[in-house]
């Protein structure tokens, strides 16, 4: 499991990409990722394709970005979403809390 | 840093043993001697020396013997042994390896290097102290984890299971594996002959999990019995869970509110994978479909408490589960998954075998018995038979008994409040006061429910109740229901409650006037019995439930009266 | 002359012995004269093995005490006896002898010298 993140030019927007199990033990790492003092972004994108594996913790997680991007004004993206990866966000519903592509 | 350690010498030579332990007595030590390998096991029980210097080959016992009596003899402590000796054979060498010996020493000594392995060795003995320290540490502190939790599944499991999971329409399956799955499977008897089951499943797995578990259980048995409506229930849940609950810790559940007399069901699933109704008739299956987000993750102003009707016939079952069933892997690391579970589904032939049918599938699947997963079924079986003898909870618990009795009490609920506001509750709660009445509770909410449902649908937001005489029509009904209600802007329904008693007997009347147009009771009293129309059928209940049921001649407002007799 | 005996080793011993310094240089030699009966005695029996561990063990505790070509002639006869030739170490052992009476007099000397009794 590896999480990098990369920053738009203009510092408006950060993309988390994320390859291999999404689950528990990203925590640390996700967090990382956009915890980065030097930047505020306004937009997020998470990159999904290459994730083999989303379970709650990592739902979880989603919702602890969407705290920290300013909850109801957080402007999260989750794309390159899997057919599994889908499946799991659709019963949960959360594409009422983020933009699913 | 030097330290001083206790030294056995074990040497056959006298001349290097005198050496030998005049150099180790000179850097500081405390030395014991012996000259051949039984002497030095035997000091080394007496004496329990902290280093071991031994010479190879000795009479009686040779070094590498005692060694490796020593080394027994030390068991779990380190007990660092210098082997001395000049073999330079590699056979010898692994021989000195094998007896236990932690480190060599050639002739002619050299006492810098001495030393210098000496102190070594003396690190090398702290550091195994200290992790079998660490350890012992550990296993304490693990144990101390463990009683923790199991007190703590103890009161849980007074809370969790303080409903009615034994009535004799419901099985479940919930693997007993870990002290806490995460998994919260509850149910209550709610007044007027309805019963609520919820299925939670928390993120994450054990004593946290289970922790945001206890208030959802006191909130939901707790409500249930104060007769408020499953709605409020689950905005309370989900509101207490959002508050307790960090952010990243949500509970995916799903609530069962059945009402097998009126023959409806209302589903509200959060998360959780499909539930299923089986249908009696023609073998239908539907779906029940998470909706809403799961419960703490909205805060109460977002959060959707919207149900899912349908109607429900006696025979029909309804089936729940918590995503381990479809998640649950196979040695091959496959997943069980919704297409297996249909399959069994599809294939059963004896409905009351279906539950079996399930787990055998999953223990065939994977082979062994997996935490984390959790089945249920409620059958609906002959109502009289599901509505056991339930007293509900009586409160306050430590109230005074009151003797003689003589008050009256009335509200009035006007638009703004009508919107909002159940006062069902809270007049229940005023009414379990009266301690001769607490064994009829659920009669008693019964008809207060029809009649407050009365004022308020026909009185005030004059609906049709003949719309209710089909399955679509029950969704029409509350859809429209709520729409007016929601553009309600006058009208009123009044309670008013008198209570009047002495020693040996007492009367409850409860009136309840609404601001409609009225009706003609009697009319309605006196209509055929027809299978769809509610309307007159309710207020022949309420006659059946009541020692008097009587009414103003214009029909706005309805008065019933519960007596009683003799009070122990 | 060769060295019979190294005199840095005898230097170490003294400041580490000090006042014992004459006691290990007396049970050294008793120790030695057992050793030479070992030795025979293991040669006469024909028994390579237990010549090897004992002419090892001598070897060490010259070595320790800096008795150099003492040492040497025990690590040959160790040698020897490893390889089995037995034969050899009737000779080895006379050389062993006569090495040892040169070491035992220098001994003695260094006692005196020391200041040591008897």
């Amino acid at each position: 499991m590896t999480i990098s993140s990369q920053l738009s030019a203009d510092g408006q927007e950060l993309t988390i990409t994320i390859q291999g199990r999404f689950d528990f033990n990203a925590h640390q790492a996700f967090r990382d990722a956009y915890q980065r003092a030097d930047c505020t972004p306004k937009r997020y994108v998470i990159d999904l394709a290459g994730a083999t594996y989303l379970d709650s913790s990592a739902l979880g997680m989603l919702l602890l970005l969407r705290d920290h991007a300013g909850s109801d004004k957080a402007d999260i993206r989750l794309i390159n979403c899997n057919p599994d990866v889908r499946k799991v966000l659709s019963v949960s519903n959360f594409e009422q809390l983020f933009a699913i592509a | 840093m030097p330290r001083r350690l206790s030294i056995l010498i074990a040497e056959d030579g006298a001349a290097d043993r005198m050496l030998l332990a005049a150099i180790v007595g000179r850097q500081g030590h405390r030395v014991t001697t012996a000259s051949n390998g039984a002497e030095a096991v035997r000091l080394f029980e007496s004496e329990r020396p902290q280093l071991v210097l031994m010479d190879a080959l000795m009479p009686v016992m040779d070094g590498f013997e005692a060694a490796r009596q020593i080394k027994q003899l030390a068991g779990n402590e380190l007990v660092p042994i210098i082997f001395l000796t000049s073999l330079t054979e590699h056979e010898a060498l692994v021989r000195c390896l094998e007896a236990g010996g932690d480190d060599f020493l050639a002739k002619p000594y050299n006492p810098v290097i001495l030393e210098a392995k000496i102190q070594a060795m003396h690190r090398l003995r702290r550091l195994q102290a200290t992790v079998l320290e660490q350890r012992d540490l550990i296993a304490r502190r693990n144990q101390q984890l463990l009683d923790e939790q199991r007190a703590a599944k103890a009161i849980f499991d007074k809370v969790a299971h303080a409903g009615c999971l034994s009535a004799p329409n419901i099985r479940y399956r919930q693997s007993p594996r870990a002290l806490f799955n995460g998994d919260l499977l509850l149910a209550a008897h709610a007044p007027a002959g309805r019963m609520f089951v919820l299925l939670g499943d928390f993120t994450g797995h054990g004593l946290p999990a289970a922790i945001g578990a206890m208030p959802l259980a006191e909130t939901f048995y707790g409500m249930t019995a104060k007769g408020y409506s499953s709605g409020e229930i689950l905005c309370e849940l989900n509101a207490k869970l959002k508050l307790i609950l960090p952010v990243e810790m949500f509970c995916c559940a799903a609530l069962l509110d059945i009402n097998l007399k009126q023959g409806m069901l209302r589903v509200w699933n959060g998360g959780l994978p499909d539930g299923y109704l089986l249908r009696a008739a023609e073998g239908e299956r539907l779906p029940l479909r998470s909706r809403h987000l799961p419960l703490g993750v909205l805060d109460a102003l977002q959060f959707d408490d919207s149900f899912e009707t349908l109607p429900l016939a006696i025979g029909d079952r309804l089936l729940l589960m918590s995503d381990g069933v479809l998640e649950s892997t196979s040695a091959d690391d496959e997943l069980f998954g919704e297409q297996r579970l249909l399959a069994v589904m599809d294939a059963n032939t004896e409905p009351s075998a279906l539950l079996d049918e399930i787990q055998a599938a999953l223990h065939d699947f994977h082979g062994q018995i997996l935490d984390d997963l959790s089945l249920v079924e409620v059958n609906m079986i002959e109502a009289e038979d599901a509505v056991a003898a339930q007293s509900p909870a009586v409160f306050p618990l430590g109230a005074p008994e009151l003797r003689a009795r003589d008050w009256s009490a009335s509200f009035e609920l006007r638009p703004s409040s009508l919107r909002q506001y159940n006062p069902l509750p809270m007049t229940m709660q005023l009414l379990l006061q009266i301690s001769p009445l607490r064994h009829r509770a659920g009669t008693i909410y019964t008809v207060l429910t029809e009649l407050y449902a009365n004022a308020l649908e026909h009185g005030v937001l004059l609906l049709d109740s003949s719309m209710k005489c089909d399955a679509n029509g029950f969704a029409n009904y509350y859809q429209e229901r709520q729409r007016r209600l929601g553009e309600l802007t006058e009208g009123s329904v009044s309670i008013e409650l008198s209570v009047k008693s002495e020693e040996t007997r007492g009367y409850l009347r409860i009136a309840v006037r609404d601001s409609g147009p009225g009706f003609d009771v009697q009319r309605a009293l006196d209509q055929q019995y027809c299978a769809g129309c509610l309307g007159g059928r309710g207020l022949r209940m309420i006659r059946q439930m009541s020692e008097r049921f009587y009414w103003e001649p214009d029909g706005k407002v309805l008065n019933v009266e519960f007596h009683w007799a003799a009070h122990a | 002359m060769v060295d019979h005996l190294d005199t840095s080793v005898l230097a170490t011993l003294q400041e580490v012995m000090e006042a014992e310094y004459p006691v290990l240089l007396d049970t050294f030699l008793v120790d030695s004269e057992e050793r030479l009966r070992l030795l025979q005695q293991a040669c006469r029996s024909g028994q390579a093995e237990n010549l090897r561990q004992a002419a090892h063990s001598f070897k060490g505790s010259c070595s320790n005490m800096g008795a150099a070509l003492l040492a040497d002639l025990c690590r040959e006869l160790e040698e020897a006896a490893r390889l089995e030739q037995i034969d050899e170490a009737p000779h080895l052992i006379e050389r062993i002898e006569r090495e040892f009476a040169i070491v035992r007099i220098l001994y003695r000397a260094e006692r005196q010298r020391y200041g040591g009794l008897g």
